[in-house]
């Protein structure tokens, strides 16, 4: 199997914080190892649904959505990276990704998606954040126009973030046509 | 829009033009950006910025073991919160109102509360007197 790109330094992210390793695109699909061994993340060719680019501060981040819901994110991609990987996907896999837009201008307004298992946070069309709703343990109303999202929260030492999301609340005015309240219960 | 003249709308206010302009963090923690009037939060491995200017209140609690943040975000419809051009030009929106994190680190929450408090102290003033000069 020499096909395919190496990239060293990749991490993936997530909840937690992120871990640092060696992803290989190949024709069979994605590979990632962590640095130093533990864990992989394998996703065969037959089972991404969809690629994404997204650029954040100093690289870029690679989305890859898996059929059984799963979301993986891994940064570090430099420009030619995100060039010479897309023309690898299109090519090998028959996936052309998605680019994406990071919403910058720090607003807090926007509109809520939900695919899968992920719902994202848009702010003037552009991705403010994403949510793995496998991440919130209970949704529920709050009144008539609230959604409250409470998350797994992971005490133990094993995550190396300092601050953690505990709860998020939507605001949901009466105008809006989009009925988010039953949708986002996972 | 009718930036000229009357009193700037609080959705004028943008915390970064581009993207590279965003500081990278490297863990996932609460940071304020003084330069940029944000605070970032740590959402899902990704720093999500929120210009201070949509912050109704920040508050933080700790007891011996945890401390936690609470940002309550400005939203249509509430009290004390007038009406102003963004309200009503964004008004069927969906608003994110309210994040609590936990986190490990007391003095590192009581420091981002009094860094935001105060930044957005300056920024709720510089936006009151540019409204007064413009009358």
């Amino acid at each position: 199997m020499t096909d395919g790109h190496l990239f060293g330094n990749i991490l993936l992210g997530g909840r937690g914080g992120t871990n640092p390793g060696q992803l290989r695109v190949y024709s069979g699909g994605i590979v990632w190892k962590k640095q130093g061994g533990g864990k992989v993340v394998e996703v065969d060719k037959s089972d991404i649904l969809s690629l994404s680019w997204l650029r954040i501060p100093r690289s870029f981040q690679l989305g890859v959505k898996a059929k059984d819901g799963l979301f993986y994110k891994f940064t570090g991609f430099r420009e030619q990276d995100v060039n010479s990987l897309t023309s690898f996907f299109q090519r090998n896999l028959g996936i052309t990704p998605e680019e994406k837009q990071l919403s910058i201008s720090g607003h807090n307004w926007g509109d809520v998606e939900l695919d899968g298992n992920t719902l994202t946070f848009l702010v003037e069309s552009k991705q403010a954040f994403e949510i793995s709703l496998a991440d919130v343990s209970q949704a529920q109303l709050q009144g008539k126009n609230e959604v409250v999202l409470q998350f797994h929260v992971d005490d133990t030492t094993g995550a190396n973030e300092k601050d953690s999301l505990m709860e998020l609340t939507f605001h949901i005015p009466n105008s809006n046509t989009q009925f988010v309240g039953d949708e986002s219960r996972p | 829009g009718d930036s000229r003249g009357a009193a700037r709308a609080s959705s004028d206010l943008v915390a970064y033009k581009n993207v590279t302009d965003l500081p990278a963090v490297r863990d996932p923690m609460i940071q304020v950006d003084q330069k940029n009037e944000a605070i970032l939060l740590p959402v899902s491995g990704s720093t999500v910025p929120f210009h201070v200017a949509t912050i109704k209140t920040i508050t933080s609690n700790s007891d011996n073991r945890t401390s936690s943040i609470r940002i309550v975000f400005t939203v249509p419809g509430t009290p004390f919160n007038p009406h102003d051009a963004s309200t009503l030009k964004f008004q069927s929106c969906i608003y994110l109102k309210e994040v609590t994190f936990l986190s490990k680190d007391a003095k590192h929450i009581s420091d981002m509360v009094q860094q935001t408090k105060n930044l957005r102290r300056q920024v709720t003033s510089r936006e009151s007197e540019r409204a007064e000069r413009a009358t």
